[in-house]
């Protein structure tokens, strides 16, 4: 019973992915290691190693905002918009998930 | 005490007799010789004792008493001449600075020699010789009584008398006694005197001591060694050592790195699975707090770094896949997607979402609006009710199915489960289930595959997980949705051996109060199915069984020797009543509605004949108790009361019509949804035509019906395996009391109705 389901995670996991890469003006996926390595993106790597970088010191900053005025809230979820798009972030301990996208296009 | 003026000392050469007593007063003179010296050294032990006892009088040459006076006279009968010898001191002192200077010090030696007489035993000559010449004892006051001394004052007034005659005769002799010693200074000396009394014993010990040394040499006892400590010879040795490469990092700790302990960061991170997957969370908890404390104390800027140079100098390393695939497990990351998904497409949907919550729509300010499409929207915005179209639930798995059923989630009402098969074909098709969130239009939530054609689907509301599917083989299968792992269903009923033996036409859960308690709502499911049974599920055993609620007979068959084998006719539809849970009502292939009560399971409780061909579906008025709709194949619909056995309105259409509803809210509005066109009715505005009909996409046919709850939007499923969504506009609809407004409606349309459908 095991093995399936842990493949089966695998594959859901790779379609969701490839779902959310479809999608309407999605630019492009990074998803970036506790250590702030980037280890799966759509963008070329110039692009997916500044936006790892920055993005983990973003969210650092945000998180400890958050906890510095109430240590026992965290950070879930950050959404930021800008003038030519939105860059979504979903932080956890482990990753980073990052989804550039432009909505208008 | 020598306070003799020093130029009268010099010029008269009387005598002064000095003498130290230790009582009473004395007649002191000072020769005029000694009196030289003795001023001109300005020594410090020329003062006085501070002795009171002793009194010293100073005379001079001409007997004239220059006993300095002290500033406080403790006796003013003294001798007359004290205050002569008083304005004598005084001139002297103010004449010679020296002999002041003298009685400056005075005050010190009146100290020191009073130690003195205490330290008179002092055997040491170490004291100044002029010290001992000179001293004597000076008293304060100086003034006695003349009584305590009468020898002396004899004496004086002898000296003065003899003062006055002879003065520059004779040479009176100076009796000098000595004082006892003082010793200022007392360091015994290493040498001792050859004169003095133990010199011998300590001459002696020399001598043996310089015997020994002299002995040393020669004496066995001593034995002469040399020793030599070796030194070793230095030697410079160079090494060369790594540059010790100093790197400067801080960090800021703020008050979150310092309240969360690392255990309690595991707990909080663990995520609500849905999905069973306990090896994986395991090691995910392990290795989680060195990677939280990596992660939460690092300083940003190192990192920043250090992530420059790996991915330039390691590029696509193994490392990373296994870290990718090890942040696929976890479960916190299939979420995470989950939320960006549905935060993408919310992007995307935005405006459509917004119009089904009816929210106002925000205009997005960084998009370029052209002025022609404003224009386009302007004109088109009219005050007839309309349809618009929001969006489309389809994706790959459903492309050709047909959607068969509809159900929504009664608890999460955004939540949708859509039942696809092809119930026309008797091949066994495999069916598919597909549970659809309003947040995700693309993708459905959970994907269910089944057996055989799905024809009915239906959830619970005692608990809002299980969804009942009913399937064309007869079987009835209960799914959870919340697991996500739905591979097989919670229960089936396959083997049943009471299932149905034809398609499953209906299901429905229904909730029954016990009759004695009232409280409790015991929930179970019904299910109506071709071969004219309508069963009332439980669980036993961890399997499904039934018992019959009711045996549909034929009743329009004329002939009842031909239909020996199906006495039973297909039941279609049916429906519970809104309010009394024990009533309900059935359509029946034949054509006819059937009220039945679940406590009667033999006897129809009323037939409403009107139909003349399968009677496709039965809704009640949710907002009118005693209002039912019914639809056929006829291609009519037909309003009911409860207690007329004739309708009391009838709606043509163009097509046979596949399934009606009535609006949630508004109990004058109800939608029908034919092979062609779905049509929207209202009955304040129109008998004879719907409000509004849209028509289905080309080759669509379209199966399927349901209002949402709480917007003002339906969603139709069709042949194609879309279900769309649409919103309904600018329904006019009064704000009264919606069951009043049926209710008038009736009672104003009734008459007239009646006449037309009497044929």
């Amino acid at each position: 019973m095991k093995p399936p389901a842990v493949f089966d995670f695998q594959a859901e996991v790779e379609e969701t992915l490839k779902r959310i890469q479809s999608q309407k003006g999605v630019q492009g996926i990074i998803i970036v290691n506790s250590e702030g390595i980037p280890v799966k993106s759509t963008l070329d790597n110039q692009s997916t190693v500044q936006y790892s970088a920055l993005i983990h010191q973003l969210v650092m900053k945000a998180r400890s905002t958050l906890r510095d005025i109430d240590p026992q809230n965290d950070l879930t979820f950050l959404r930021v918009r800008s003038k030519k798009n939105e860059i979504m972030i979903a932080p956890d301990k482990d990753y980073f998930l990052i989804v550039i996208q432009n909505p208008s296009a | 005490m020598s306070t003799s003026v020093a130029n009268e000392g010099e010029k008269m050469r009387c005598t002064v007799m000095l003498k130290p007593s230790k009582r009473g007063s004395s007649l002191l003179a000072l020769s005029s010789r000694r009196s030289f010296t003795f001023s001109g050294s300005k020594i410090l032990d020329r003062m006085a004792g501070p002795t009171p006892r002793q009194v010293v009088r100073v005379f001079d040459e001409e007997n004239n008493d220059v006993t300095p006076q002290p500033f406080y006279r403790t006796d003013l009968g003294a001798e007359p001449g004290s205050r002569f010898l008083m304005d004598e001191l005084s001139a002297g002192s103010t004449s010679d600075q020296t002999t002041f200077t003298g009685s400056f010090t005075m005050p010190f030696s009146r100290s020191v020699l009073g130690s003195s007489r205490i330290s008179s035993q002092s055997t040491i000559e170490s004291v100044n010789e002029e010290m001992e010449e000179t001293f004597c004892r000076r008293d304060f006051p100086f003034n006695l009584p003349e009584s305590l001394l009468p020898d002396e004052k004899r004496k004086r007034g002898s000296v003065k008398e003899q003062m006055t005659q002879a003065l520059l005769k004779g040479i009176k002799d100076i009796l000098i006694t000595e004082t006892d010693t003082i010793t200022l200074l007392d360091i015994p000396p290493t040498l001792v005197s050859v004169n003095a009394d133990d010199a011998d014993v300590i001459i002696e010990r020399n001598k043996q001591y310089s015997e020994v040394c002299r002995n040393r040499g020669n004496n066995e006892q001593y034995v002469e060694r040399g020793m030599q400590t070796l030194n070793g010879a230095t030697k410079n040795k160079q090494i060369q050592n790594n540059l010790m490469l100093m790197v400067d990092t801080a960090t800021i700790v703020s008050t979150f790195d310092m309240y969360a302990p690392p255990e309690q960061e595991v707990m909080v991170y663990s995520p609500e699975k849905k999905q069973t997957n306990d090896a994986e969370t395991v090691v995910d908890s392990r290795r989680s707090p060195e990677r939280s404390l990596s992660l939460t104390s690092s300083a940003s800027t190192v990192i920043s770094s250090c992530s420059l140079k790996d991915v330039e100098t390691v590029g696509s390393s193994l490392n990373t896949q296994v870290d990718f695939e090890f942040i696929m497990m976890s479960d916190q990351f299939q979420y995470s997607l989950l939320l960006m998904e549905r935060t993408v497409l919310r992007n995307n949907f935005q405006n459509q979402l917004a119009a089904y919550r009816k929210l106002p729509l925000l205009e997005d300010p960084d998009r370029l609006v052209k002025p022609k499409e404003e224009e386009q929207s302007e004109a088109e915005t009219s005050c007839s009710p309309a349809l618009q179209c929001l969006w489309v639930f389809h994706c790959e798995l459903s492309r050709g199915c047909r959607v068969s059923s509809m159900a929504w989630n009664k608890k999460n009402p955004d939540l949708l489960a859509v039942g696809y098969g092809e119930t026309d074909h008797r091949n066994h098709e495999q069916g598919l289930v597909c549970c659809w969130s309003i947040k995700n239009p693309t993708w459905p939530e959970r994907i269910i595959n089944c057996d055989s054609a799905v024809t009915t689907v239906d959830f619970s509301s005692n608990s809002p997980g299980q969804l009942a599917v009913g399937m064309c083989d007869g079987s009835i299968a209960i799914h959870n949705v919340q697991s996500a792992d739905n591979k097989t269903p919670f229960i089936s009923s396959r083997e049943c051996a009471k299932r149905h033996l034809g398609p499953v036409w209906q299901l429905r859960w229904n909730q029954q109060e016990l009759s004695f308690t009232g409280e409790e709502k015991v929930e179970s499911l019904y299910s109506v199915g071709a071969d004219g049974r309508i069963c009332k599920w439980f669980v036993i055993n961890g399997g499904l069984d039934c018992t019959d609620l009711m045996k549909l007979k034929q009743m329009n068959n004329k002939k009842t020797a031909e239909c020996v084998l199906s006495v039973l006719t297909p039941g279609l539809c049916f429906d519970f009543h809104p309010s009394d849970s024990n009533i309900y009502l059935t359509g029946t292939w034949e054509g006819n509605i059937l009220k039945c009560s679940c406590s009667n399971g033999h006897q129809f409780l009323e037939t409403y004949r009107k139909h003349l061909c399968p009677v496709n579906c039965i809704t009640w008025c949710p907002l009118h108790p005693d209002v039912f709709l019914s639809c056929s194949s006829d291609s009519t619909i037909q309003l009911w009361k409860q207690d007329c056995i004739n309708p009391l309105l009838s709606f043509t259409s163009n097509q046979p019509v596949g399934e009606v509803r009535w609006s949630p809210k508004h109990a004058t509005v109800f939608g029908a949804v034919n092979e062609g066109q779905l049509e929207i009715w209202d009955l304040n505005s129109s008998f004879l035509d719907p409000v509004i009909v849209q028509p289905a996409g080309p080759g669509l046919k379209m199966t399927s019906l349901l209002f949402a709850s709480l917007t003002d939007c339906v969603v139709v499923g069709d042949s194609d395996g879309q279900v769309t969504a649409y919103q309904l506009q600018n329904l006019h609809v009064g704000e009264s009391s919606q069951g009043d407004i049926i209710q008038d409606l009736l009672r104003s349309a009734s008459p007239k109705e009646l006449q037309e459908t009497l044929m």
